[in-house]
């Protein structure tokens, strides 16, 4: 958990150190898309402009007396069916275009968090990462739907107007366009302040994701502590949050959205004021003034309209900052390169794991022949699981050597060394998908060799007791299995791999002693050359294991053979004796 | 009781005033804002529409005839004007935003809430990220609603209506040539609305299969990482990252069909207004000028109505949100509470204090786990239960909690059938240490008061002298710092076992009369569980445990022995018989 905190911090002060996070620098990837966009979008409103001058034209002709109604009738019908065309045509590309942005991000944070180590998913948490692929990317996606267009469009007006403007009356126009650095300013301060907002809107949201995902993965215990209360505490103080996080965004646009609109109207006042005032002196035309009078609406209307997007802008530029943390974090460690065949010699030196000033591990060394059978025993919490990580390159110790073949771990290419190596973890993992899916993925896998696993993992007549066999769907979290079951299941994940190393975490914690008999029979049997290393409590199945080491408090206490741990460890003849009294009993089994 | 959210719906989609209808009962208590909002929204369009009228006044009267005290006196005028303006338009986003994120927050916590209330059935048949997915995603489309577009869609009726008014009172002939393509735009929104929300309805789901797909995904990276499985991992999100792109621009092009028609729509109108106009002058009923104004109406009914089209949108996407949330709202909990039949106290000493009366049950209709099963539990005793993984073992301890109704059949506790009892009383005299020890993120205090109000408000020293009484002082002492050391379910720093040691305490503290151990110490090493042992036998001597282990020496003190398996459940008797049946029993399913 210090771990967590100073990659968090290791994270931050990366991000901070390279160029900003622009969402405008975003889209340049997405540059033919856009100009396309904003091309349809000037021809569409382009097109909408000259109806008046049609329909102006067509009662002139009527006022004239040489008024052709067919003809007339066709080019305004023309006309309007080419606005309809362009605007559909434009709604349809901002659409794909939005989507398309959204869909890359979400591929590219994907990519990129498959290619991390497990630790990388540990310190951003899986919440956050689920935010920043769902409503982040949200954000980003509205940004491009609704702000790039309107937002080019009203630049360019913007700065049309003020010439036009000029070219009128440079003074007036001088004296009316004050209000852009006035407008300016404030939307600098409340984006200022409105970022940081945002950032804590999103970050409320990764606290919602976590809350209600504990109480789904909590919902058993929740339902036998009756603590309902106590998780809607927890998520109303949270959504409680969001919504006053939500107040005060609201409170800076409610404030911003209608100075702007202030603002601009005190432009179109100046000209009615001073522009009267110079009419009246003399020193400008009434048509300029009624000419500028017009013009003035031209320039405020983009203005306006800023104002409304910009919290699209503020909330889209907030997200693309968390997003571009993620993607642009530094790749897992130098993936190394070696995909030798292993033997199965692992030597591990001086390891030390620290989490919270505890040490997890504690200058462990210790190491394994090919083809032998190791066991590890010690108390709940003396960094049993712990070493796993670090032996299976889970975690990279800060201290220490972890070596296969005398070769570091870090130096072998992760693909080639996890091909070799099978872990059954402590914890059941299964994804929601078929049997045959969760113990052989998408590999193309013989049905010998599935057929192999599931019969050592003692899942056979399981499976076959089954209507849909293992075609059957797991449900989510494994719910509808057994424990037992469940460890199986990733048992024969495992041996699928036919693996040169197995390594098994208090796997037979969950099954019973006749099955994990038959189970170790059947590994013996069927997987003779496998290096094993086994996480375990008791002691009786290990009895003839080539070495026994016993671990407490993150430091190998001992190590040995059964008989020679018996004369030499108290400790492990402490362990033995608390299970003597039902050694009778397995022995029967 | 069928809890799948997910299900293709047979019957036909609820008419879209309907489901405005039951979405409009969140704004029961915001009538009063609303009236307030609505108020100001009138007297901003209002100040909106004078402020043109005014300028052109001012010209024509004060400019034209060079009166500069008469343009400054006006200039007054407007500027109080667009103080109004500024104030209304502050309080008209103010109160409607306000209004959305109150709603947003009433309905993700309604929803959490409901959540809460389901019974764990509900988890086993639908996704956490799409839970998550509608709590928080769909829950933010309806905030939009209510704060961005329901404000908008007031005004645009208004001025809609006014516009409406005006053109009928001019000339009802040509009103009704004007009018007759907004009949069109009617028929035709009544016609595409069911496609359009049906398109934003998959596309809504797309994005929850996405949240869930990535959720999943997240929460088992490490088998991911340790099976090679990135590219599984990266190839099936991008399965539903292609997906949901789809169903988002199939919904996107919907959505965005109803601007343009409405703008073709528009056009059709002011050609029809000009050519019947025409029509009529040449016939004379008819003056220019008037057609001239009536040209402006048009415009005046047909722009709010294309706002009202892009509105309109908005709402479809707000309604498909708005059903995912509302099917979880309308799900009834299966497991209903009964009323208390008897009021009298029936309770003997001899009265069982959990009893099975011939309890069937199973997770899915054709796969019975247990049929027929009759079971009298008494207080004070410890019962064990063995058998096969899959037998039925943590079946059988999950109905005593009451986390699943038998499907036929009753269960009592101390003689009263178990659904008489509400949760606060039943979770009180029963406490399950579930098979998953589950940890919430916080401390270890946190996680031993979960659920528990007794000891709230104790000091540290005075709650771990609470711990100390009930022998679970050196359990405590195993973790660095004790009370307040910092725990997280989904870290790797804290071990299988460790979990359990802490689920142990938290059940113990909770001084249950029946106590059920499902698995509770697998990960346990033998030594520590000798010290649980200890802790168990002193409790109360009424207080009932029910112990499901493999480990043989966990149950080797039990009174009764049961065996669970296919089905069935019977008493064992001795140890040895037990283990006999054990060593003859053939895994069940």
């Amino acid at each position: 958990m210090t771990r967590k905190s100073d990659s968090r911090t290791i994270a931050s002060r990366a991000a901070a150190d390279k160029p900003a996070a622009s969402i405008f620098r975003l889209l340049l990837q997405y540059k033919a898309m856009l100009v396309g966009l904003i091309v349809l979008g000037i021809i569409a409103n382009g097109l909408t402009l000259v109806i008046p001058t049609i329909v102006a034209d067509i009662i002139d002709q009527f006022k004239d007396g040489n008024f052709a109604i067919a003809s007339s009738a066709v080019t305004f019908g023309l006309f309007v069916l080419g606005i309809f065309f362009f605007s559909y045509l434009q709604s349809v590309l901002q659409t794909y275009a939005s989507e398309r942005v959204a869909r890359d991000i979400r591929g590219q944070l994907v990519d990129k968090i498959a290619q991390q180590n497990f630790s990388f998913v540990e310190t951003y948490n899986p919440s956050k990462l689920l935010t920043n692929i769902t409503s982040d990317i949200d954000s980003i996606k509205s940004f491009v739907a609704q702000a790039v267009v309107t937002l080019v469009s009203s630049i360019v007006i913007i700065f049309g107007a003020s010439i036009i403007l000029f070219t009128i009356d440079a003074k007036l126009a001088a004296a009316v366009l004050t209000i852009v650095p006035v407008i300016g300013i404030s939307f600098f301060f409340i984006f200022r302040t409105v970022r940081t907002l945002f950032l804590q809107s999103r970050e409320v949201i990764d606290t919602l994701n976590k809350t209600i995902s504990e109480s789904i993965i909590g919902a058993a215990l929740i339902r036998t502590l009756n603590s309902v209360q106590t998780e809607l505490k927890k998520f109303t103080v949270a959504n409680q949050r969001s919504k006053d996080i939500g107040l005060g965004i609201l409170n800076l646009f409610s404030i911003l959205v209608p100075l702007i609109g202030f603002v601009s109207s005190v432009g179109t006042l100046i000209v009615v004021v001073l522009g009267g005032y110079f009419v009246i002196t003399d020193a400008m035309t009434l048509g300029s003034f009624v000419a500028f009078n017009s013009y003035i609406g031209l320039l405020i209307f983009p203005i306006i309209t800023i104002g409304f997007i910009s919290s699209v802008i503020a909330q889209a530029s907030a997200s693309y900052e968390r997003v571009y943390a993620v993607l642009s974090a530094a790749d897992g460690a130098q993936e190394g390169r070696i995909t030798a065949k292993l033997d199965g010699h692992i030597r591990i030196s001086h390891v030390s794991v620290t989490y919270e000033d505890k040490k997890a591990l504690d200058d462990v060394s210790f190491s394994i022949a090919p083809h032998t059978k190791t066991a590890i025993i010690g108390p709940t919490g003396a960094g049993k699981t712990q070493l796993l990580t670090v032996l299976t390159g889970l975690i990279i110790p800060e201290v220490g050597l972890v070596k296969y073949d005398d070769i570091e771990l870090t130096q072998y290419a992760s693909t080639s060394f996890f091909k070799q190596v099978g872990i059954v973890f402590q914890d059941s993992i299964l994804f929601n998908t078929s049997i045959r899916e969760n113990i052989s993925f998408n590999n193309l896998t013989t049905d010998k060799d599935l057929q192999l696993a599931v019969e050592t993992a003692e899942l056979d007549e399981f499976i076959a007791s089954l209507p849909q066999g293992l075609d059957t769907l797991v449900s989510e979290r494994g719910s509808t299995l057994s424990g037992g079951q469940k460890q199986r299941l990733m048992l024969a994940r495992a041996l699928l791999l036919n693996p040169t190393i197995l390594f098994l975490d208090d796997f037979t914690a969950r099954v019973d002693a006749k099955t994990e008999k038959s189970i170790l029979h059947n590994i013996a049997q069927n997987y003779p050359q496998l290096t094993l290393l086994s996480i375990t409590q008791k002691i009786a199945p290990i009895e003839a294991y080539d070495q026994i080491l016993l671990l407490m408090q993150g430091k190998l206490v001992a190590s040995g053979t059964h008989s020679e741990l018996l004369q030499t460890s108290p400790e492990y003849m402490q362990i033995y004796s608390s299970q003597r009294s039902t050694n009778s009993y397995e022995l029967h089994t | 009781m069928n809890y799948i959210l997910n299900q293709d719906k047979k019957k036909a989609p609820d008419s879209t005033w309907d489901t405005v209808r039951s979405l409009l009962s969140f704004l029961d208590n915001e009538k009063t804002i609303l009236i307030y909002a609505s108020l100001v929204t009138v007297l901003n369009s209002a100040v909106t529409l004078i402020a043109p009228l005014l300028i052109a006044y001012v010209i024509d009267t004060y400019i034209v005839t060079k009166e500069f005290s008469g343009v400054l006196t006006f200039g007054g005028v407007l500027l109080g004007l667009y103080v109004i303006g500024l104030i209304t338009s502050y309080a008209q986003t103010r109160l409607m935003g306000g209004v959305g994120q109150r709603v947003l927050f009433k309905l993700r916590n309604k929803l959490f809430q409901k959540l809460q209330e389901l019974p764990v059935a509900f988890f086993d048949a639908n996704k956490t990220g799409d839970l998550i997915s509608r709590i928080n995603n769909d829950t933010d489309k309806l905030n939009q609603f209510f704060s961005q577009t329901l404000v908008r869609f007031f005004s645009s009726a208004v001025i809609m209506v006014g516009a409406a008014a005006f053109m009928l009172v001019l000339n009802i002939k040509l009103a009704l040539s004007a009018l007759l393509p907004a009949a069109f735009l009617v028929v035709f929104t009544q016609l595409v609305s069911p496609w359009i929300k049906r398109a934003n309805a998959q596309s809504a789901q797309a994005t929850g299969n996405l949240s869930a797909e990535i959720s999943e995904s997240l929460a088992n990276f490490k088998v991911i990482v340790a099976f090679n499985q990135r590219e599984f991992f990266t190839n099936n999100f991008a399965v539903a990252n292609q997906t949901n792109y789809k169903k988002a621009i199939t919904a996107g092009v919907a959505n965005n069909t109803f601007s343009p028609v409405f703008q073709l729509a528009s056009y059709a109108a002011q050609l029809a207004v000009l050519m019947y106009g025409v029509y009529l002058i040449s016939s004379g009923e008819l003056s220019i000028g008037l057609l001239i104004g009536f040209l402006v109406y048009v415009s005046n009914f047909y722009d709010p109505l294309r706002q009202l089209a892009g509105l309109w949108a908005n709402l479809q996407v707000a309604l498909a949100s708005w059903d995912r949330i509302a099917v979880i709202l309308r799900m009834k909990n299966a497991m209903p509470f009964l009323p208390t039949q008897s009021t009298e106290n029936t309770l003997h000493k001899d009265t069982p204090v959990i009893a099975f009366k011939e309890v069937s049950f199973g997770y899915t209709e054709n796969k019975p786990v247990l049929r027929d099963i009759n079971l009298e539990l008494y207080a004070g005793k410890t019962y064990a239960l063995v058998g096969p993984t899959g037998g039925g073992k943590t079946t059988t301890a999950l109905l005593i909690a009451r986390l699943y109704d038998p499907t036929t059949g009753v269960i009592l506790l101390n003689g009263r059938d178990v659904r008489e009892y509400g949760n606060q009383e039943r979770t009180q005299k029963i406490s399950f240490i579930l098979q998953e020890p589950i940890l919430f993120s916080g401390t270890i205090r946190e996680n031993l008061l979960y659920g528990n109000q007794t000891y709230e408000n104790y000091s540290d020293a005075e709650f771990t002298q609470v711990v100390a009484d009930h022998g679970l002082k050196s359990l405590l002492d195993r973790f660095e710092k004790g009370l307040n050391t910092k725990v997280d379910n989904s870290t790797s720093a804290i071990s299988l076992g460790q979990k359990q040691l802490i689920t142990f305490m938290r059940c113990i503290l909770r001084k249950p009369d029946v106590l059920i151990l499902d698995e509770a110490t697998a990960n346990i090493d033998t030594v520590t569980e000798q010290i649980l042992e200890t802790v168990l036998q002193q409790l109360p001597k009424t207080t009932t445990r029910v112990i499901i282990a493999h480990r043989l020496n966990t149950i080797e003190d039990a009174d009764e022995i049961f065996f669970v398996d296919a089905g069935q459940i019977i008493n064992a008797g001795s140890m040895e018989q037990a283990l006999e049946m054990l060593a003859a029993g053939v895994r069940g399913s």
